[in-house]
């Protein structure tokens, strides 16, 4: 994933360098965030797993204690009353609402069982069993909540592995993508603009040793124009000379 | 994630079992009957129930009703449609396997602790 | 006198139902079947017993359910083969007993029809004690005054639900009312017949009987706290004889907590001890074994048609007994295991 081909698509500018720096800090920071985030679900998450490991343990034994409860009425009443029972169910009297908790931003929601005005089985095993139908209701009553508290945990297990999960992908999508990513692009504007650098140094020696040489000509272009223009002169005061010369000779010939 | 707000309306409690665990349920209060369509939010599987009918009350109790916050199902039934226990992941409404009296405990068998212990790699 | 002729028509049921009452699972049986680490076990127990074979066709696991459900079958067997051998008043009196059964049956059919369920399949669960020929044509029944009739017309219940209730109770009452009326009538019914049999018959069934008023107008009273019966309504349902009848029933029926309750009855001598739970013991269980004591005290009697009462009633208790000892076994429970009847 980190290749080194791996950069966002930029101008290889300044500007762009400072907003890709920007970039990284945010990014680390976010990561941390997230990172610590992560860690703190997942130890509620662990805490919870344990929980639901014991709750539904004890989940067998309550259900146990339940059902042995349903075979006392059976006992009492001396005939199933399952049919009747289920006939008579009309409203429900144990009713279950959430609220919600906020763990780390997230919101899991609590089922709370609250009971309505509502008996369906008041005169159940009137005539018989009553009692043992009345504490068969109670023990049921205890189980289902447990069940209900047991249904908070599993819930909030389900919703807290997506979110850890969702969580963990950003955590490791911001580690291993985009801060590399990003380091890369920072790393190739960098060097785009060493590049660049070292083009424009590399250009002005060049244009200083194209300025240099030319100097040095125009130096050796005036140096040889002078030269010349002193021949020119010894020249013509050669020119100037001539007669005098002659008259020279003349004088030399003729003495006065 | 679950969508968060659709549980506001969820408040029942539904019930999947044999008919003892059926009773029990219904006498801890739990049983309700839709007014509008007479619905009720349990149902008794005995050994004539096929898995067919077991599978379209599971559908109707997971995804059809939307006022079913639990749905209890026997461990036993549960086994009997388990690859649609296992695949269903929602967070509402909440699946319990749970006992019934003659078929004890068996964590090795419930979705959601399968999933608990792949999570720790035992 | 009546020892006389006893035996003409008599002579083989009395012979045969004494043997079973000698079948009847012993206390040392008991004993061994608490010691009982698997249903398996106490099936192996109860191949030693009269039982000997009852489980031997069951394949695959074994589960309470099944093992209460075979012993009630074997039950069902030998009181219908007693019933295809009986004469008058045998006969009367067994027709009189499977009435209570009945009387829950339809009460079972009368709940399926009010909520417009297929009442076929409920007559599977009906109790076969309860069961009569014409049973099956009460499925026909589609609606509530239809079904009123066919009881009227088809039925031995007959003359209870003459009596005690109308077609339009049935929609607006709660059943366990209308259970409970007509268990009412069926009782006093019973125990006016009972009443014209001669002696020992007379007073085997009128002890019996008294005690089953007794042990409903105590429940009815005990269960209908904080219901919506009002005590005059409480006073409606219970039977109008008995020891807490002539006695207790109207301070009971007023009774609006259990402490007042208890005060009713233990105005009662026989039930002085009902609230005795110091044995850990339910008051269903101080009934249960009053009852089984009756039954006891009728098979020390000769020339009673009421032997078969006493030995239904205990085969009852027996059943109610291994149920209870396998639930225990089944789900663990030990220490509740000693929480069984045991009289013979």
């Amino acid at each position: 994933m980190s290749g080194a081909g791996n950069r966002e698509q930029v101008f290889p500018t300044r500007m762009s360098l400072t907003g890709m720096k920007i970039k990284l800090k945010g990014a680390t920071t976010g990561h941390s965030l997230l990172k610590r985030k992560s860690e703190a679900l997942t130890k509620r998450f662990r805490e919870i797993t344990r929980r639901i490991d014991e709750a539904k343990r004890k989940m067998g034994k309550v259900m146990q204690v339940a059902a042995f409860s349903l075979a006392e009425v059976n006992y009492a009443t001396g005939e199933n009353i399952g049919y009747q029972i289920q006939e008579a169910a009309k409203s429900a009297r144990f009713r279950v609402r959430a609220r919600q908790e906020n763990v780390s931003g997230v919101y899991l929601p609590q089922f709370e069982a609250y009971e309505e005005e509502s008996n369906d089985f008041q005169l159940t095993g009137l005539g018989r069993g009553g009692q043992q139908i009345q504490k068969a209701k109670d023990v049921y009553s205890r189980a289902v909540e447990t069940l209900v508290d047991l249904a908070s945990l599993q819930t909030a297990f389900i919703i807290l592995d997506e979110v850890i999960k969702v969580t963990n992908r950003r955590v490791n999508a911001i580690e291993h993508v985009i801060i590399p990513r990003t380091e890369n692009t920072i790393k190739y504007i960098m060097s785009e603009l060493d590049e660049l650098d070292r083009e424009e140094f590399y250009r002005l020696k060049k244009v200083q040793d194209k300025k240099q040489k030319d100097a040095a000509a125009a130096d050796l272009e005036r140096e040889t124009d002078a030269a010349l223009r002193a021949e020119a002169e010894l020249a013509e005061s050669k020119l100037v000379d001539e007669p005098g010369q002659l008259i020279s000779e003349k004088d030399e010939d003729v003495i006065f | 994630m679950a969508s968060t707000q659709a549980f506001k309306d969820r408040n029942f409690i539904g019930v999947i079992g044999d008919e003892d665990t059926v009773t029990g349920m219904l006498l801890a209060g739990i049983g309700h009957v839709r007014e509008s369509d007479k619905e009720r939010n349990f149902m008794v599987v005995d050994g004539k129930t096929s898995d067919e009918a077991i599978e379209k009350v599971f559908d109707d109790f997971t995804a059809g009703r939307k006022d079913l916050a639990i749905v209890l199902i026997n461990q036993h039934i549960a086994e009997r449609i388990r690859y649609k226990v296992d695949t269903f992941v929602e967070a509402f409404p909440a699946i319990l396997e749970i006992p019934s009296k003659d078929h004890p405990y068996d964590p090795e068998m419930d979705s959601v602790l399968k999933r608990v212990r792949r999570l720790f790699g035992e | 006198m009546e020892g006389l002729y006893f035996n003409i028509n008599t002579g083989y049921l009395d012979a045969l139902i004494r043997g079973y009452r000698n079948g009847l699972l012993s206390s040392a049986n008991y004993i061994n079947l608490t010691q009982c680490e698997s249903l398996e076990d106490v099936k192996l127990q109860l191949s030693a017993t009269e039982y000997s074979t009852f489980l031997s066709n069951v394949g695959g696991q074994l589960s309470t359910s099944i093992i209460s459900q075979h012993a009630t079958g074997k039950l069902i067997e030998e009181y219908q083969y007693f019933r295809s051998q009986a004469v008058e008043p045998l006969t009367t009196l067994m027709d009189y007993i499977s009435y209570g059964y009945m009387i829950d049956n339809m009460a079972l059919l009368i709940t399926g029809t009010l909520h417009e369920r297929d009442t076929h399949e409920l007559l599977d669960r009906c109790h076969p004690l309860g069961w009569f020929d014409t049973m099956p044509a009460l499925c026909v029944a589609t609606s509530i005054d239809e079904l009123y009739n066919l009881v009227l017309v088809d039925t031995p219940l007959a003359k209870f639900f003459r009596e005690t209730v109308t077609a339009a109770d049935l929609d607006d009452l709660n059943i366990e009312i209308i259970r409970n009326s007509l268990y009412k009538s069926y009782l006093e019914d019973f125990y006016e017949w009972a009443g014209k049999q001669e002696s020992p018959t007379r007073e085997n069934l009128q002890s019996l009987l008294e005690f089953e008023a007794d042990r409903r107008i105590i429940n009815i009273a005990l269960n209908s706290f904080g219901s919506e019966l009002t005590p005059e309504h409480r006073l409606a349902l219970f039977p109008q004889f008995g020891s807490v009848w002539e006695t207790a029933a109207k301070q009971l029926a007023r009774a609006d907590d259990f402490d007042q309750a208890r005060i009713a009855i233990e105005s009662v001598g026989i039930y002085k001890s009902l609230f005795d739970s110091s044995g850990g013991q339910s008051i269903e269980d101080h009934f249960y074994r009053r009852e089984m004591e009756l039954c006891k005290a009728v098979f020390t009697q000769q020339f009673s048609y009421a032997v078969i009462w006493a030995w239904l009633k205990a085969r009852e208790q027996e059943i109610r007994n291994i149920t209870w000892i396998s639930e225990c076994i089944a789900q663990n429970q030990k220490e509740r295991i000693q929480n069984f009847i045991s009289v013979f």
